[in-house]
Parts: structure tokens; sequence; C-alpha cells
């Protein structure tokens, strides 16, 4: 979802940025004095720099509140017991203490690695990226999340960790409520 | 008070840019090989892949810098009276610290990307043995050393001329109420530089000696996260100093085709003095996704990069409109390509805001959106400020004149740098992780419409080039 708004937004702040220097462009073969239209520019952009930390302060508001960092975040939606799943990088596999789940089911992943520096980037099976978070050496990070759909995700190492990197890769399950034969 | 140039720093910015040049056409034949790869167009061995993706790392920021700094020198020097040898220290140990990294990834293999995470190249050097490293790092701490040189030169001059750092960044006029116009803004710039650049270098001198260390005597270690925060906070201001420094030449062309003054008014002053408190505090966006910093500081991350793009969007951007409006400017190919260049870095400021976004970097960290917005401002920002600079340089300095030619070369490096840019950020939305040697079927249209648009770009650079190159003998008969 975030990343549709992030690419939409994208797209319709740069068109206006766009539409601006162009407009400019078409002005700039005409000549006026610069005084007057310094005078004018000032007091425009004094309404301009409103309207952008406006917007700024309005997308802080909204945003503030969805943290991914702490269990109080997750523990507010959490309906079921939170799975605990203990998950360590290593040059080039990810090793967890289980990776077949169940729909509703809500995990919190304790990540870690245990040479360099790894990426947990949890991928749906449409390869949309879902969740994540840094795997570094002698820190443990949490991230929750859960699932709603069934399928095979994927772990995929999102911080560069030598030349296996691509290959890092590991696949989990979820299946729907009673097993697989019952969601046939 | 204005001074003309030292014939020897006026030859020495052709060497910075003869430089620039020649390394920014290899760097991006780098870039356009890496993506024919995701691609699928052409195949690599991954070892090759990330050792091609190392080297067009540290080689472009290393283009940026090499670029910027011979702006920032060049017109600086119309204000205060500089001694060219600084400026040319500065360039030899560049050129020291690019051929060892050039051994270090080619000849010994280096390949953990130029921001070196710790304690990737301690890893490494366990399997492909010690002297890649070591030389890499080394290569870097020369680069950094040359810099810091130059800024304490800088600082010196400047304190000299204003009598303090403050007072050419205009606190006087902020705070003491002075009236009229500050110091000229190549000054405020200079200094804004001088200060957040200095810390990252000492941050970045800190990590690499510690890495070194390290690899030398693996009992003696760091911190992960410390090594991080030092590695961001060299890594994240650097690159923007290149920005800074190169945007006087935004500052001084316009003014010159427009004949109109840009001059250092309180709203500037004020700018540029947030920039400098704003970019030594945001690297922390780089580490949103490492939960175990505290909260409050990964909040200041968002926050302050919101704000951090105000001074660009608010003063600078806005000033070129505003100073090009209805001015009957002569468009050629310098003051065409500063003008882009002030479009490009706000269209790059744009995506990196959201991505600084909490909820949004959480989804969006280290795919090509990353990339993808900073190619936009380093890109269609950065280099083109650069290649203005070098089409104003020749023209001040020797004989230049704009043709067709370069109306085409303009509009074929941006067209295709669009599409460069935009294929990053479609993939970026699409969760494609960047620095990744092999793409999965999904995610290889986008790359394969990167690569067509780089070739396109490296084209319009080599034509570029090869105008610069030419118009430079007019200058040879003037020095």
């Amino acid at each position: 979802m975030y990343q549709m708004i992030a690419l939409y937004l994208t797209i319709f702040f740069e068109f206006l940025l766009a539409l601006a220097f162009a407009f400019v462009y078409g002005e700039s073969k005409r000549t006026s004095e610069y005084g007057p239209i310094q005078t004018k520019g000032y007091k425009i952009r004094k309404y301009y720099f409103f309207a952008l930390v406006a917007t700024m302060g309005i997308a802080t508001i909204l945003t503030l509140d969805d943290l991914p960092y702490h269990s109080a975040h997750a523990k507010e939606s959490a309906t079921t017991e939170t799975k605990v799943v203990e998950v360590t990088g290593l040059q080039y596999y990810w090793e967890m203490s289980e990776d077949h789940f169940t729909i509703g089911d809500q995990v919190e992943f304790i990540v870690t690695a245990g040479d360099v520096t790894h990426g947990f980037g949890l991928y749906t099976e449409d390869l949309e990226l879902v969740a994540q978070t840094q795997a570094m050496p002698g820190y443990e990070n949490s991230v929750y999340y859960t699932f709603e759909e069934p399928g095979t995700y994927q772990i995929l190492c999102l911080e560069y960790c030598s030349v296996g990197h691509h290959v890092m890769i590991k696949e989990i399950v979820v299946e729907p409520k009673g097993g697989v034969e019952n969601g046939e | 008070m204005e001074s003309s140039i030292h014939p020897l720093a006026k030859k020495t910015v052709i060497y910075y840019l003869m430089t620039t040049s020649i390394l920014l056409i290899f760097m991006m034949i780098l870039g356009v090989i890496m993506l024919l790869n995701q691609g699928e167009m052409i195949q690599i061995s991954p070892e090759w892949f990330y050792k091609i993706m190392t080297a067009h790392g540290i080689g472009m920021v290393g283009v940026a810098a090499l670029g910027g700094t011979s702006i920032m020198w060049y017109f600086l020097s119309k204000y205060i009276k500089l001694r060219p040898s600084i400026f040319l220290q500065n360039f030899t140990l560049s050129l020291i610290g690019i051929i060892l990294i050039v051994i270090a990834i080619f000849g010994f293999n280096f390949s953990d990307a130029w921001t070196f995470l710790y304690p990737l190249p301690a890893q490494s050097a366990q399997f492909y043995g010690v002297t890649g490293p070591l030389l890499f790092l080394f290569g870097v701490l020369i680069l950094g050393v040359g810099y810091l040189i130059m800024y304490a030169y800088l600082a010196a001059r400047l304190i000299k001329e204003y009598g303090g750092l403050g007072k050419s960044l205009g606190w006087d006029y902020i705070f003491r109420g002075k009236k009229g116009y500050g110091p000229p803004p190549a000054v405020v710039a200079t200094t804004m530089v001088v200060i957040t650049n200095s810390t990252a270098v000492i941050a970045g001198a800190i990590v690499i000696i510690g890495s070194i260390i390290n690899i030398l005597i693996p009992a003696i270690s760091m911190d992960p996260m410390l090594a991080k925060h030092l590695t961001y906070a060299f890594g994240h201001v650097f690159c923007n100093a290149t920005i800074y420094m190169a945007v006087i030449a935004v500052y001084e062309v316009l003014s010159h085709y427009t004949k109109r003054p840009w001059k250092s008014n309180k709203a500037f002053l004020i700018a540029w003095n947030a920039s400098t408190l704003f970019t030594l505090m945001i690297y922390t966006h780089h580490l949103l996704m490492d939960f175990a910093v505290p909260t409050w500081m990964l909040i200041i991350g968002q926050v302050f990069s919101y704000a951090n793009g105000l001074p660009v969007m608010v003063v600078t951007a806005y000033g070129a409109l505003m100073i090009v409006y209805r001015s009957g400017i002569k468009w050629d190919f310098a003051s065409s390509l500063l003008f882009l260049a002030m479009f490009g870095w706000v269209a790059g400021a744009i995506p990196a805001i959201i991505d600084a976004t909490i909820v949004v970097n959480h989804v969006m960290h280290n795919t090509k959106w990353v990339p993808g917005h900073f190619h936009t401002y380093m890109g269609m920002g950065v280099i083109a400020m650069i290649l203005g600079f070098m089409y104003y340089f020749n023209k001040k300095e020797g004989s230049m004149k704009h043709n067709h030619f370069d109306t085409f070369s303009i509009a074929l490096y941006f067209t295709f740098f669009t599409g460069i840019v935009g294929s990053f950020l479609y993939a970026g939305s699409m969760s494609t992780p960047r620095r990744w040697a092999v793409h999965m079927p999904e995610w290889v249209l986008s790359d394969q419409i990167g690569a067509i648009s780089g070739i396109f770009v490296v084209l319009a650079t080599v034509l570029i080039t090869v105008r610069f190159f030419t118009g430079l003998k007019g200058v040879g008969k003037t020095t």
C-alpha cells in the first residue's frame, strides 16, 4: 500500500514541479523589472512555505502513529498469542526457529546476524515487501507481522552482505486454518 | 571585493574537470553494465557485478566531489584570495586515493560496496585476503585527508576574512540585526560545506581506522551499530556536500546571465544555517530499519529529513525560478543545465523525503526506490550542475559558443536520465531490492528500460565531454 502511495505522490509533486519550471521557462523570454517581481515573489513564497510546512506536519502526524518499532504497536493489534521466531542471518542463508505458519498467526521475528549485517525483508508470494528490519551482529531487532493470506512467502536479504547477497533467500509457508487440505 | 583566480588554480580547475568528465563516462558505463546484467541482456558473474557496483558507487561519489570542489574553488576565488597549492594537493591526494581504490577492486577483488559496512571488510579479508580491503580503506582515507586539509585551510581563510565561521554564515544579520546583505552566496555555501563535511570526514576517518585495525588485529573490534552511525554520518554528509558545493554555480551563473543580483538576504542566510544543522542531523534516516536505535533518534531522522527539504524548495530552487522569471535570459548550455539542475535536485528530494517517512521506509528501504531518488538529484542535479559549469568555464575563460549540437545533447541527457530514474522508482514501488546481481523475472523489464536509457545517457555525456575537451583549446590560449 505504502509503495503505491509513495509512487503516486512522487508523480503528483514532480508534475507540479515540472509545471512550475515550464511556466517560468515560458516567461523567461519576456523582460520585467526585477524589484516588483521580488516583492510579489516573496509574498507568494510565504504562502508556499506555510503550505509545505502544513503538508509535512500533516504527514508527520498521520505516520508517526504507526511506527513498526515497538511491541506496544504489535500488542495493540494482536488478537491471538504472538508466536516468537528466532532468525539469524548468515552468509548466505537464514536460520529460523520456525518456517511454517497458519493464517492469522501473529509472529514476532527476533532478528540478528551471525557474521556481517544483513537485511531481513519479508516478501509475499506476489513479491511485495511487507515488513523488514536490519539483521546486525550483536543486536536483536523484533519485527511483527500477521499473516492474512496463505502462500509461500520469502525472506530476502536487503542489506548488501558480499557476493552471495542475491542468493540469500528463505521460503516460509503459510497454510490456511485447518491445514492445506481444508483450505483446498 | 572581487579578485581573479590564480593561473595555477585555473589550470587545476582544468585538471579537476578533465578527471571528472573522463571518470564520469567510465562510471556511467559501469552503471549500464549492471543494468544490462540485471535485465538479462548480458551475463557477468556475481563477483564481477559486485566489483563493478563498488567501483560505480565510490567512483560516482568521487566524480561529484571533484566536480563540486572545482566549482567551489573557482567561484570562491572571486571573493577570497586562495593559495592554489592547497587546491592542487587535494587533487593529488584524490588521485592517489582513486588509484589505490581501483587496484583494491580490480586487482584484489574488493567488492564490499562503497559503504564498506563494518564488519564486512574484515569478514571478506578472511576469504579473499587483507590486501584488497586495506588498499580500499587507505584509498578512501587518503582522499578524506586531502579534503580535510583543504577544509581546514578554507576555514582559516574564511575566519581571517570575515572574523569567524559564524560571521561568514551571516549570524550578524540573523541574530544581531545587522542591516543589508550577508556575505556572497559562494562564501556562505563554502562555510556550510566546511563545517558539515569536516565533521563527516572525521567520522569517516574514525570508522575507517577502526576497520583497518580490526582487519590487522581481529581481537580489537568495534560495535557494529556505532560503526554504522559513523559510516552514514560520513557517507550521507559527504554526498550532500557535493550538492552544496556545486550549487554555487547556480547562484553565480544564473545571476550573471540574468544580470540580476542573487544576494544573501536574511531568508537566504537562515536557509543555509538550517541546512548546516539539518544535514548533520538527518543521516539517521539511513538507520530507520535498525530498531535498536532509540526511537526518538529515528523520529528526528524523519522530521528533520522533511525539514531539510525546505531550504532548497523554498529558497534556492524558488530563488532560481524568481531570478529567471521575465529576465530575458539567454539560454545556452550553461544556463539551461543549471536551471534544469535545480529541477533535478528538487525532483530527487521529493521521493527522498517520502522514503524518510518511517512507515514508508519499512517497505521501501534498500529497494531500488533509494537509487531512484539519489540518481535523480545526483545525475539530474549535481552532475548537471558540473556539466553546466564545464561549459561556463570554457565560455568565460575561453571562447566556447553554444550550438544546436549542445541543445541536442541536453535533450538527450535529460530525456533518458528521466528514463533511468523512472525505471528505478517504478522498480522500487514493486519492491525490487537494490544491489542484487541477479534479478527475478518480475523485475527484469524495468532493468531493461533503465539499461537502454543508460546507453543514451552515456552517449549524451560523451558528446558533452567531447565538446568540453574541444572547448578547452580556447582556454589554453588564454591561460
